[in-house]
C-alpha cells in the first residue's frame, strides 16, 4: 500500500468520485466534438490498414513529421514531451488504480518502470523549459501564442513536479518500500531535500495534486489546442493512404446536384477531425509560398476557421438536421481570393506534424465557386474555355499539337501503333515555343537511347490537371476520359512525361476514371537509361547548376533523387542546391494549382521570392534547371524582371543531356 | 422584361480553319464550333440585367443548322431562360435570316434585342441592323452599357475620350461591342439543366421566307501565305546596321 488514500476507504472513494468527475467531464465533452464531427459527409478511411498501421508506428509513436529541417530542436523536445506523456500516462493509470482499490498494475513496481519515469519526468521537464522559453521569446512567425499554450505546459510541468516530490517525499517519509534502488532524482536529490517529518506532509499534498492535476488536464483538453494528444492517434490513422498528388472524385458527376464545400455539412468528417487535431503550431503558413509573398492564403487559418465554424454552428446542426449553415468563415467574411491564391505545392501538406490535408479542403471549396457557383477568376476561365475548346489552356489550335515534332521524324501513334512508349508532351511542350525545345530535347534523347516510343499529336488533350485544381471536376473527367479512350484505341499501356503535371494526373488520377499506367517522368527514365548504359553523356563546360525541385515531381510524388543523379551523371557539371529551400522544402515556382493562368497582383510574385532565394545562396550557380514546364515558364519570368537573365539561365534538365549527347 | 438574342454558332477561334477542296468556303469536317464572341458578349450583358432583375426573361434564338443547338445549350448552360431553333441546314443569306428573325420577335415580343456587333466568321456585321430595318425598330450598334428604366433603355457607346448615351424607347435593338464582364463560365448545374431543356424548333421552310435574298458570292478563298523566316542584322556598329537595316526594308521588303 503506497497511496495516501489508504485504498478503498474514504480517501479511495473520494479519488473515485474525482476520477469519474474529471474523466467524465473529458467524455461528456468529446462525445459532443464527435457528435459535431459526424455532421459532415461520409468517407471511407479504412483501404490500406496496414499502412495505416505503419503510419502510426512512424508518424505518431516515432513523431517522424516533427523531427525535421529546421524544426530538429523543437521537434525533439516536443518527442520528449510526447515520449514522457505515453510512459508516464501508464504511471498515472497505475496510481489511480492503486489509490482507489489498492493494487498495482503488473511489472508497475519494477526497477526498470520506475527508472524510466523518473528519467523521463525529467526531460519532460527540460523540454517544458524549452518550450516555454521560445514560445515567450522566440515565437515562429505564424505560432498563435496564446494563454491556452502556458496553461498546458504549466498543467504538465506540474505534473512532472508532483510526481518526483511526491516520489522523493515518500521515500523520504519511509511511506514507498521499494524492492530495488529507487530512481536517482526522486532518490538522489529530492530525498534529502526533504526531512523525515516534513516528508509526512509533503508526500500526501503533492500526491493529491498530482492526481487532481491529472484529471483537470483531462477535463480541460477537449477545448484546448492540446486535444491533439487524443485526436492525433485517429488522424495519423485516417490519413489519406491514397496518392497525395491525387484529389478526391466526384463521382456519377452528372447526376449529383451540389458540389464542393460551401457549408460545415459539405466537409467531410475527417477534414472536420483535421481541426480538432490542429496545434496551431503554425508550420503549414510558415512554409507556404503565397503567405510568405503577401497573399491573403494562411494554410493554418484554413483548417482553424472550419473547426471554430463547427465548434460555433455543431449545436444548432444537430438539433436541427435542416439547418441552413452560413459558409466558412474565412470565404464568406473574408475573400474568395485566399483560396484562389493557393498553389497546391503542398509545402502545408509536408510540413504538418499530425497529418492534416490543406490542399484537399481548398480544393473543395474551390469546386463549389467554380462548379456551383461559376465564380472561378476571369482568366481561370479562360484557361477552362481554351481547354474545353482547344484542349489546352493556351487556347493554341488543337492541331498545332504535333507541330514541333514535324521535322524530327518522330511518328505519332497513328503511323507506329507498336511503339512501346507514349511520350505524352502535355500542353506546355506542345504549344509554348520556349517548352517546345524541351520536347525536341527529350525526343533527341530517347532516339539516342534507341527508346521506342510514339506521340499523339493533335490526338492528344490536356490531361485535366489545371482545370481539376481550379474546382473544374467535370472537366477534368471529361478530358481525362477523351485521353483514356486514345489511349485504349492504341492500347497504350506505357507513358513518359515530362511535365510533372501531366506524369502526376496520368500516373495518381486516371486510375480513378479506370486508366491504369506505367508512367515515368522524363527524368526519372533518363536517370534509368544513364544507369542502363544506354545513354552516353559527354564531358562539357564545367559549370555550377542549381536545381529547382517542381512541386508536383518532389513533394507530391517524392522523386527528388533521380533528377539529381541525372546532374551528377554529367561530367563537369557540379550540382548545386538552393539552399534551405531544396527537396521537401523546396519553394514553388506560383505556376500550379491552376495559379499558371491567373493573375497574381497582390504581394511580391511567388517565381520572384524564388529567384531572390536562388541568388542568395551565392552559389555561382550560371543554370538553373528544373523537370517543369510551367516551373521553367515562371524562372525564366523571374530572371528576366530581376535583371539577371545574363547572370543565370533556367533551363531544363533534359535540354541539358540532349546538349551533351555522345554519339 | 424581356431580352432576345439572335446568336450565330461560328468556328472556335482557337480552331486552325482550313480551305475547303472547292475553294469557296471553309472545310467543316473536325471544326469545334462555338458561339460568336460578340454574341457571348450579349448574352453575358442580358445575364447581367437579370443577376440585378431576376424577373428579367433571358432568351436566345438562332437559324442556323442542327449543330447550331449546341450554341443555344451553351447559352443555356450560361444562364438564359430559354431558346428556340430555326432550322436551315442549307446557308441562309444575311437577310433573309433577318427576315426569319423577325418573324421569331413577332412571335416572342421581346422589349429588347441585343446581337453581337457581328459574327466572328465573316464579319460583316448586317443582320443586328438589318433586323431593326425588318422590324421599324430603333437600333443603336456597338454598345458597352445598357441601363433600362420605365419603358425605355439608355445605350451606352464608347466612343473617341468618352461615351454617347443614346435613349431609347423600347421595344429597340442594340449591337453589342463589349459587356462589364467577361461572359461567364456556367455553372454545373447550368450545364445539366441546360442538357435537359427542350429548345422547340421550326423549319426555315415554314417562315414562307426565300432563302436566296442578295448575298454575296465568294469567288475564292486562300489561306495568308506562310510567313518566311526574320532576318536578323548582327554584325556592325549601330550606324552600319541602320543602314543595313533601311537598305533591306527598302530593297527587300519594299515598305520604304
Amino acid at each position: 500500500m503506497t497511496a495516501p488514500t489508504g485504498g478503498f476507504v474514504v480517501g479511495g472513494v473520494i479519488l473515485l468520485l474525482l476520477v469519474v468527475l474529471g474523466f467524465g467531464a473529458f467524455l461528456w465533452r468529446a462525445y459532443r466534438l464527435y457528435r459535431y464531427m459526424r455532421l459532415g459527409r461520409n468517407e471511407a478511411r479504412i483501404d490500406h490498414p496496414w499502412r495505416r498501421v505503419r503510419d502510426e508506428l512512424i508518424v505518431y509513436l516515432g513523431q517522424r513529421k516533427l523531427l525535421k529541417r529546421p524544426y530538429y530542436l523543437r521537434g525533439l523536445a516536443h518527442a520528449f514531451i510526447f515520449w514522457g506523456f505515453l510512459i508516464i500516462t501508464i504511471g498515472t493509470v497505475d496510481l489511480l488504480i492503486d489509490g482507489i482499490f489498492g493494487f498495482h498494475l503488473p511489472g508497475a513496481g519494477s526497477a526498470v518502470f520506475a527508472w524510466t519515469i523518473d528519467l523521463f519526468a525529467v526531460l519532460v521537464l527540460a523540454s517544458i523549459a524549452v518550450a516555454a522559453v521560445r514560445r515567450a521569446f522566440f515565437p515562429p512567425p505564424r505560432m498563435h501564442v496564446a494563454l491556452d499554450g502556458y496553461v498546458i505546459l504549466g498543467m504538465i510541468a506540474l505534473l512532472m513536479l508532483t510526481l518526483l516530490v511526491f516520489e522523493g517525499a515518500g521515500l523520504s517519509a519511509g511511506l514507498l518500500e521499494r524492492g530495488y534502488t529507487p530512481p536517482p532524482i526522486a532518490n538522489g536529490i529530492l530525498r534529502s531535500i526533504f526531512s523525515r517529518d516534513l516528508a509526512g506532509v509533503v508526500f500526501p499534498v503533492a500526491w493529491w495534486t498530482h492526481v487532481v492535476t491529472v484529471l483537470a488536464f483531462s477535463a480541460y483538453l477537449p477545448q484546448s489546442k492540446h486535444l491533439h494528444i487524443v485526436t492525433t492517434f485517429p488522424n495519423v490513422f485516417f490519413r489519406k493512404q491514397t496518392p497525395r498528388g491525387q484529389l478526391s472524385l466526384i463521382k456519377d458527376i452528372e447526376q449529383q446536384e451540389t458540389f464542393g464545400a460551401a457549408t460545415i455539412r459539405d466537409f467531410s468528417w475527417k477534414q472536420l477531425l483535421d481541426g480538432y487535431t490542429c496545434t496551431e503550431c503554425g508550420r503549414c503558413s510558415d512554409n507556404c509560398p503565397a503567405l510568405a509573398t503577401g497573399k491573403p492564403l494562411d494554410p493554418q487559418r484554413i483548417v482553424l476557421d472550419i473547426r471554430d465554424q463547427l465548434l460555433r454552428e455543431g449545436a444548432a446542426l444537430l438539433a436541427d438536421p435542416k439547418a441552413r449553415t452560413t459558409a466558412p468563415a474565412h470565404w464568406s467574411e473574408r475573400k474568395p481570393e485566399e483560396l484562389w491564391a493557393c498553389t497546391t505545392c503542398a509545402a502545408c501538406v509536408e510540413a504538418c506534424p499530425v497529418t492534416i490535408e490543406h490542399i484537399d479542403k481548398i480544393v473543395d471549396m474551390r469546386r463549389n465557386l467554380t462548379l456551383m457557383e461559376g465564380s472561378a477568376p476571369p482568366e481561370a476561365q479562360r484557361a477552362m474555355t481554351n481547354i474545353e475548346r482547344a484542349g489546352n489552356p493556351w487556347g493554341a489550335p488543337r492541331e498545332s499539337r504535333g507541330d514541333w515534332a514535324r521535322e524530327l521524324g518522330v511518328p505519332t501513334f497513328a503511323e507506329n501503333p507498336n511503339a512501346e512508349y507514349l511520350y505524352f508532351v502535355g500542353c506546355a511542350a506542345s504549344v509554348d515555343s520556349r517548352n517546345q525545345k524541351v520536347a525536341v530535347a527529350l525526343a533527341q534523347i530517347l532516339k539516342a537511347a534507341g527508346v521506342s516510343f510514339a506521340i499523339l499529336a493533335s490526338e492528344e488533350t490536356c490531361n485535366g490537371d489545371p482545370a481539376r485544381r481550379i474546382g473544374n471536376e467535370y472537366l477534368w473527367q471529361t478530358q481525362a476520359q477523351r485521353n483514356i479512350e486514345t489511349f485504349a484505341k492504341y492500347r497504350i499501356r506505357k507513358v513518359i512525361a515530362s511535365c510533372p503535371h501531366c506524369f502526376n494526373t496520368i500516373a495518381n488520377e486516371y486510375p480513378q476514371l479506370g486508366g491504369n499506367y506505367e508512367v515515368v517522368h522524363a527524368l526519372q527514365l533518363v536517370d534509368r537509361l544513364i544507369a542502363e548504359g544506354k545513354l552516353k553523356i559527354a564531358r562539357g563546360t564545367a559549370e555550377a547548376i542549381a536545381y529547382h525541385d517542381p512541386c508536383y515531381l518532389g513533394r507530391h510524388n517524392g522523386v527528388y533523387d533521380p533528377p539529381r543523379a541525372v546532374l551528377d551523371a554529367m561530367p563537369g557539371v557540379e550540382r548545386v542546391e538552393i539552399e534551405p529551400y531544396h527537396r521537401e522544402r523546396g519553394f514553388c515556382c506560383g505556376a500550379g494549382g491552376g495559379r499558371m493562368w491567373m493573375e497574381e497582383k497582390v504581394g511580391q510574385r511567388v517565381n520572384h521570392r524564388r529567384i531572390d532565394q536562388l541568388l542568395a545562396t551565392n552559389s555561382g550557380a550560371t543554370k538553373v534547371a528544373s523537370g517543369c514546364p510551367f516551373c521553367l515558364i515562371m524562372l525564366e519570368e523571374g530572371v528576366g524582371a530581376k535583371g539577371v537573365q545574363e547572370q543565370v539561365k533556367p533551363v531544363d534538365v533534359l535540354e541539358l543531356v540532349a546538349g551533351r549527347l555522345q554519339s | 422584361m424581356k431580352i432576345l438574342i439572335p446568336l450565330k454558332q461560328v468556328p472556335d477561334s482557337t480552331v486552325r480553319v482550313k480551305v475547303a477542296p472547292d475553294g469557296k468556303r471553309i472545310a467543316a469536317d473536325g471544326i469545334t464550333w462555338s458561339i460568336s464572341p460578340y454574341d457571348e458578349y450579349a448574352i453575358e450583358m442580358a445575364l447581367e440585367r437579370k443577376d440585378s432583375d431576376p424577373s428579367t426573361i433571358v432568351a436566345v434564338v438562332t437559324v442556323g443548322p442542327a449543330r447550331s443547338r449546341d450554341a443555344l445549350r451553351q447559352a443555356l448552360a450560361m444562364g438564359c431562360d430559354e431558346a428556340s431553333l430555326v432550322l436551315a441546314e442549307e446557308e441562309v443569306a444575311p437577310l433573309a435570316v433577318a427576315r426569319a428573325l423577325a418573324k421569331v420577335v413577332q412571335d416572342a415580343k421581346p422589349d429588347l434585342v441585343l446581337c453581337g456587333k457581328q459574327a466572328s466568321d465573316d464579319d460583316q456585321g448586317f443582320v443586328g441592323p438589318a433586323l431593326a430595318e425588318v422590324l421599324g425598330w430603333a437600333h443603336v450598334s456597338t454598345i458597352t452599357k445598357v441601363v433600362v428604366s420605365e419603358g425605355a433603355a439608355e445605350l451606352w457607346r464608347e466612343v473617341e475620350g468618352g461615351h454617347e448615351v443614346w435613349k431609347a424607347t423600347l421595344p429597340a435593338l442594340a449591337t453589342v461591342h463589349k459587356s462589364e464582364k467577361e461572359p461567364r463560365y456556367p455553372s454545373l448545374p447550368g450545364i445539366m439543366k441546360a442538357k435537359k431543356k427542350e429548345i422547340p424548333e421550326r423549319p426555315f421552310a415554314s417562315l414562307g421566307i426565300d432563302a436566296n435574298a442578295p448575298k454575296l458570292e465568294i469567288v475564292s478563298l486562300e489561306p495568308p501565305p506562310a510567313r518566311g523566316g526574320g532576318k536578323i542584322l548582327k554584325d556592325g556598329d549601330a550606324k552600319a546596321l541602320a543602314e543595313r537595316l533601311a537598305t533591306s526594308l527598302r530593297d527587300e521588303a519594299k515598305v520604304l
